[in-house]
């Protein structure tokens, strides 16, 4: 019988089944200092113990400071922090912590350690495991209650199993366009709900073409068309990354290739096995920006903000509560918007690729006046390939800040926020009221296009600059 | 969790799209370690006067409600199930969201269209804590915001044995139908603790599992 790549990962984790619910095994739990306090506290107060600590990762991100990180000021950041360093020591979980080297976004480390893995079950309490569907893992978020259940069992119940959404993406990226404006015009096809129940399957010459970063970007954001998680069937690409020596956790030697053996069957056998399908024709688009206050109400770059009634996915009551929030008025051309800020950054967009992407428009150019540029890579590791790479002393020369590993300004939880007011030009996924800081107003667009606003103080093509 | 059979109420109504859980429950409030003391901040940036939203560390001193905000209308004071638009609940896994409309006093959640109501994370995050997310049909929930828009003292019934809302329309009770998977409406219908049952039911299972994983997993 035809299977779908979704398929073929649940059935192999499948440990027991109901009429209405399956209990699924779960081979990798992440886990960060946000959304694990709580359930660390259950564990304690039933006096469970983790069942597979070797099979759970901790790194703190959302609160770390990205100037001087080992200095948390904010009395609940340092205590939410501390919170995790102690949990992980008394239940025996490997912590990946400041300063370590490993430390960085929970989604960034995972892959370079070499712990995300083809046919892998991974949740975490984040709802941006989606993103490690790059690899062809189903990877998905969970709620403190189930960080909770997995901690104690190494399982999760799933209720109805997700249909599934086949996303065929043909036609090659033209330069000055990314893997970032590929999955905005999904999602701006789709709408926010347009995922909601699916796992959705990228597959097609258009995602072949791209590297492990860019597939990452793509599946990173499947949560925000709603889908419950992102997939992307492993091929040489992914084992090349695999196999590149610094994945600490990857397997070596013979249980590595027989290893990608079994996962070259990770494949969907025929893609007239999908719930639904929907296709993108990557040659034909355009830089995307986001204008409004979900990831769905986006604009081609050449474009202009549209009027209430036009939004689609929207009653026009929500697009002018949108428009109004983000100071914005139907008709003007998106690339007349200035911003005060860029942020560059995140596990959207926080990987060496994109800083290398960025350091490319921005090399010999100057940040433009009044505007404030932080450049946050993702992990510690990033950090320290881009420095030898020299991609610090670009963005710096140009007048940006370089900063150290974290979620930084992707949301208001750490000391880099928007003040009230601020546009930005952000690389990271959501662009929801207050996300970045209360009062704060977000346009998503991908790396290159965050630079061009940078240079320029405004919306820009980032293709003229190319030219 | 408390068990949940039926229950009995005044709506409040709220029917913007795409509700967010950012929205619900902006991230500087995550910074708490604790579960309870949520339910001042549901909203937070929405439902407090400018500079009134309280600090995560003391969730009780907040200021003066906004007006402005369809949730602070003084009908609703009490209000115990909350009716909201589509897609609600979307954006991060953060189960503080429930947590906050749960300890705000609502006990029930609606929203229109099966399937679409609820973002997949919110809605199992809700059902993990007995608190009930019914997606109906559009026409009832469309009949639902007018009634708690236009008589918001009208109390309407939401049954989990029956999987029905009941609500008063032209001098008789309509009734719309939603669906819980069945586990976790057994769940908590019982009030059960859902890892004591997996550990109990499934142990055996788990361990004849983990002797088959391969090598390299
Ligand atoms: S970078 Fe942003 S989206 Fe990613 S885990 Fe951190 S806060 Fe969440």
């Amino acid at each position: 019988m035809s299977a779908t790549l979704f398929d073929k990962v649940w059935s192999r984790h499948v440990v027991s089944q109901t009429d209405e619910a399956t209990l699924l095994y779960i081979d990798r739990h992440l886990v960060h200092e946000v959304t694990s306090p709580q359930a660390f506290d259950g564990m304690r107060l039933a006096n469970r113990k983790v069942r597979r600590p070797e099979l759970t990762f901790a790194t703190p991100d959302h609160n770390v400071p990205t100037v001087n990180q080992l200095e948390i000021r904010d009395a609940l950041s340092r205590r939410q922090v501390e919170t995790l360093r102690n949990n992980c020591k008394e239940f025996g979980i490997t912590l990946l912590d400041i300063g370590s080297g490993r430390q960085g976004i929970v989604h960034v480390v995972g892959p370079e350690l070499g712990l995300t893995l083809p046919g892998l079950t991974m949740v975490c309490g984040d709802s941006h495991t989606s993103t490690h569907g790059a690899f062809g893992a189903l990877a998905f978020g969970i709620g403190t209650s189930e960080v909770e259940h997995v901690l104690a069992t190494q399982t999760l119940w799933q209720g109805r199993k997700p249909k599934s959404l086949g996303v065929e993406v043909t036609g090659m990226l033209a330069p000055g366009l990314e893997p970032k404006d590929i999955i905005l015009a999904i999602i701006r096809q789709i709408g926010t709900g347009g995922g909601t129940g699916h796992v959705m399957e990228y597959y097609g010459p258009g995602i072949r073409a791209l590297s492990m970063e860019g597939r990452m970007t793509i599946c990173n954001m499947s949560i925000e068309g709603g889908a419950r998680a992102g997939m992307i069937a492993p091929d040489d690409v992914t084992f090349d990354y695999i196999s590149s020596i610094d994945r600490q956790y990857a397997p070596r030697g013979v249980t590595l290739e027989a290893a990608i053996a079994d996962w070259r069957t990770l494949i969907t056998d025929d893609d007239n096995g999908f719930d639904r399908k929907i296709h993108i024709d990557a040659s034909k688009l355009v830089p995307q920006v986001t204008w409004g206050t979900n990831p769905g109400m986006t604009v081609d770059i050449t474009g202009v903000i549209p009027q209430p009634h036009e939004v689609p996915f929207a009653t026009a009551d929500d697009a002018r509560r949108s428009l109004e929030y983000m100071g914005l008025t139907p008709g003007t051309p998106i690339s007349e918007v200035p911003v005060d800020v860029v942020f560059i950054g995140s596990c959207t967009n926080g990987r060496i690729e994109d800083l290398r992407i960025a350091a490319k428009v921005m090399k010999g150019r100057k940040v433009a006046e009044g505007v404030q540029v932080l450049v946050v890579p993702g992990s510690e590791k990033v950090l320290a390939q881009a420095v030898a790479e020299g991609l610090d002393k670009i963005f710096s020369e140009a007048g940006a800040e370089w900063r150290q590993a974290g979620c930084s300004m992707c949301l208001a939880m750490n000391p880099d926020k928007l003040k009230p007011g601020q546009r930005s030009a952000s690389t990271s996924n959501r662009n929801f009221e207050g996300r970045q800081g209360p009062g704060g107003r977000t346009h998503l667009v991908s790396p290159s296009m965050a630079a061009a606003a940078a240079v320029t103080g405004r919306f820009t093509d980032v293709r003229t600059l190319l030219a | 969790m408390e068990p949940f059979r039926t229950h009995t109420g005044r709506m409040a109504v709220l029917d913007w799209s795409d509700v967010n859980t950012d929205l619900i429950i902006p991230a500087r409030y995550l910074k708490r370690i604790e579960r309870i003391g949520y339910g001042p901040l549901l909203f937070a940036d929405k439902r407090y006067v400018p500079g009134g939203a309280p600090l995560p560390d003391e969730p009780e001193n907040a200021g003066e409600y906004d007006p402005d905000f369809p949730l602070n209308r003084p009908e609703y004071r009490g209000a115990t199930i909350l009716v909201v638009g589509p897609n609600f609940g979307c954006g991060s896994s953060r189960e503080h969201a429930v947590w906050a409309v749960h300890q705000a006093g609502y006990k029930a959640v609606i929203a229109p269209v099966p399937d679409e109501g609820f973002a997949d994370i919110f809605e199992g995050n809700s059902l993990n804590n007995g608190l009930l997310v019914a997606e109906i049909a559009e026409s009832d929930w469309k009949n639902l915001v007018s009634l708690g828009q236009g008589s918001p003292s009208t109390e309407i019934t939401v049954n989990l044995e029956t999987q029905q809302v009941y609500y008063p329309a032209d001098g008789h009770m309509a009734q719309a139908s939603f669906s819980i998977p069945e586990s976790a409406r057994h769940q908590m219908l019982n009030g059960l603790d859902s890892i004591g049952i997996t550990i109990s039911d499934n142990g055996l299972a788990i361990d004849t599992f983990e002797k088959t994983r391969p090598a390299w997993s």
